[in-house]
């Protein structure tokens, strides 16, 4: 059962891998990272910092921009070329098939946040022109971007599954943006006078995403590492957050009828 | 083959059009941005905090460079217009407003920002010395293991002679993890001689070494310079005062004191010279001394 899994996502990977759209995010993302040493030596001794600002902040958003527009794309891809058909004809179940495709996408986001990673790390170096401890205090931070990645993927499937691509990429937008507003929200439900406020704000931050536990660059960039907790914490909440996703994406799409 | 030469032929005029377009337009943008540069800031730092998303720390480091232009096209405004080389000393004849904003907005998006605070501590207390201290306090409250920004806090209460409360800052600092062991002596020395140019050397050279931002050590360099050019002209006017003594009045030019000058660096003339190369004047008749109109180094 599990190789029916791993076989969809092995073919989700080696599909995206092929997508030349992606080998230009992945270009632009590198590019920027490159013109971070330029940007650099405009500014008067922080250019570390900025090459690890601009780097992982492009890593974070290109790698948002590859969960929502290729994960929106997936399921609707497949029942587009009504491929989906031959697929779900086989024995394997619409959740297998999710999932299956899910870890795909995951595999490919891991080797572009890696090559990206690599990318920034020689930025780091060359801006120094030796080796920078940075180099190495970068990669907890680029794991919390990759969590960060796996919930939006997640995401982008849930609406994907009962949505067209287009409104399904604008919601995983939004959700990105509301999940860095999180504190916000809290903030919100504790200064409200009325108690249904309260109520409502206290449930959204709860139920929306919070992507304020994987926000680390800007510590990063002073060489400050989130602790193990903190990253042991984010590890889980993505798996519990993702579990949730997908659960709902899997029970969605198992009502959908595709004829 | 006409046709190749027709698209040449347009794709070169609208070229040198497009130009000298930009050319206008871009004089145009000079004085726009001449007129923006006063202007407020649209965000305050918690708003664009807020608005920038995981992205706060590009956001303060655009915040970053965007103060050092802002210093930068002032500098230059000020050089174009006194036709001269800007000193790094009297920030207060800039009109820099906009810098404590700029570096607020930097800071509060991103509160780890050592460099930002620093510089603002170097520029500032001469723009608006409140500013300086509410910035400097807020980095303290941020970083408060930072004893560097003791230091600058420090160095600003200094300036404006409150000793006590440089003295404080320093002693707080001393207290700090793995601070060096002269923070503690400049608290004793803040408390015990403030004002005396030997505390100023110690600041000084503190400054430099903890320091590694070219602005701080250029005005570090200054100000050291105005002290070795301070010390230099109590040391003359002792010469001067001796040969008064000795022949009952005062010299008439430095070629009569040539033998005591020697240690000093001296002009063609014999005119012992500051850190600037302009050479000290004799005033009051030959009897007392004083810094060339023309030197460069800060009064």
């Amino acid at each position: 059962m599990f190789g029916q899994t791993l076989a969809i996502a092995r073919n989700t990977f080696r599909e995206a891998v092929r997508d030349r759209v992606l080998y230009n995010l992945i270009l632009f993302a590198l590019l920027l990272i490159g013109s971070a040493i330029f940007i650099g030596e405009l500014s008067a001794g922080q250019e570390t910092k900025i090459v690890v600002d601009l780097g992982l902040s492009a890593m974070l958003l290109f790698g948002a921009f590859i969960a929502i527009f290729v994960g929106v794309g997936l399921v609707y891809k497949e029942i587009e070329r009504r491929t989906l058909y031959a697929i779900l004809s086989k024995p394997i179940g619409r959740g297998q098939f999710l999932l299956g495709k899910y870890l795909g996408l995951n595999l490919t986001l891991l080797l572009n946040i890696v090559v990206m990673g690599i990318g920034v790390m020689a930025a780091l170096v060359y801006t120094r022109r030796a080796w920078d401890p940075l180099a190495v205090k970068i990669w907890p931070a680029i794991l919390l971007i990759y969590l960060e990645l796996l919930i939006l993927t997640a995401v982008a499937l849930l609406f994907s599954s009962f949505s067209s691509p287009a409104l399904s990429a604008l919601l995983s937008f939004f959700v990105f943006v509301i999940g860095h507003f999180s504190t916000d929200l809290k903030a919100l439900s504790d200064s409200a006078s009325s108690a249904t406020t309260r109520w409502l704000f206290r449930a959204l931050y709860y139920v929306l995403p919070n992507f304020s536990n994987f926000s680390a660059i800007t510590p990063t960039a002073h060489g400050i590492n989130p602790g193990t907790r903190v990253v042991a914490g984010a590890v889980l909440y993505a798996v519990l957050y993702a579990g949730v996703l997908l659960s709902g994406a899997a029970l969605i799409f198992r009502g959908r009828n595709f004829k | 083959m006409k046709m190749d030469y027709l698209l040449v032929l347009i794709l070169a005029v609208c070229l040198s059009g497009a130009i000298g377009l930009s050319r206008q337009l871009g004089q145009h943008r000079t004085d726009i941005a001449d007129a923006h540069a006063q202007e407020q800031l649209y965000l305050n730092g918690r708003s664009a905090r807020r608005m920038t998303l995981a992205f706060n720390g590009l956001a303060a480091d655009w915040y970053w460079m965007r103060s050092l232009q802002y210093v930068g096209r002032k500098i230059v405004k000020y050089e174009d217009d006194h036709s001269g080389q800007f000193g790094l000393v009297d920030f207060s004849s800039l009109d820099l407003q906009m810098l404590a904003p700029l570096l607020d907005v930097t800071t509060t998006l991103d509160p780890q920002f050592i460099a930002a605070y620093e510089y603002g501590a170097v520029i500032l207390p001469e723009v608006n010395p409140e500013q300086a201290i509410s910035l400097l306090e807020k980095g303290i409250a941020a970083n408060p293991n930072s004893w560097r920004l003791h230091q600058h806090l420090g160095y600003i209460y200094w300036q404006r002679h409150d000793y006590a409360r440089a003295s404080a800052v320093y002693e707080a600092g001393a207290k700090l993890p793995g601070v060096p062991p002269w923070m503690a002596a400049m608290a004793a020395r803040m408390k015990a001689e403030g004002g005396s140019r030997t505390a100023a050397r110690e600041m000084y050279e503190h400054l430099r070494e903890s320091s590694g931002d070219p602005s701080v050590q250029q005005m570090v360099e200054h100000q050291l310079a105005r002290l070795d050019a301070l010390d230099e002209l109590d040391a003359l006017r002792q010469i001067l005062e001796s040969f008064k003594q000795r022949n009952r009045r005062c010299v008439t030019s430095w070629r009569e004191v040539n033998g005591e000058v020697r240690r000093f660096k001296l002009d063609d003339t014999g005119a012992p010279v500051d850190a600037s190369d302009a050479p000290y004047r004799l005033i009051n008749d030959g009897c007392d001394v004083d810094f060339d109109p023309k030197s460069k180094v800060s009064r």
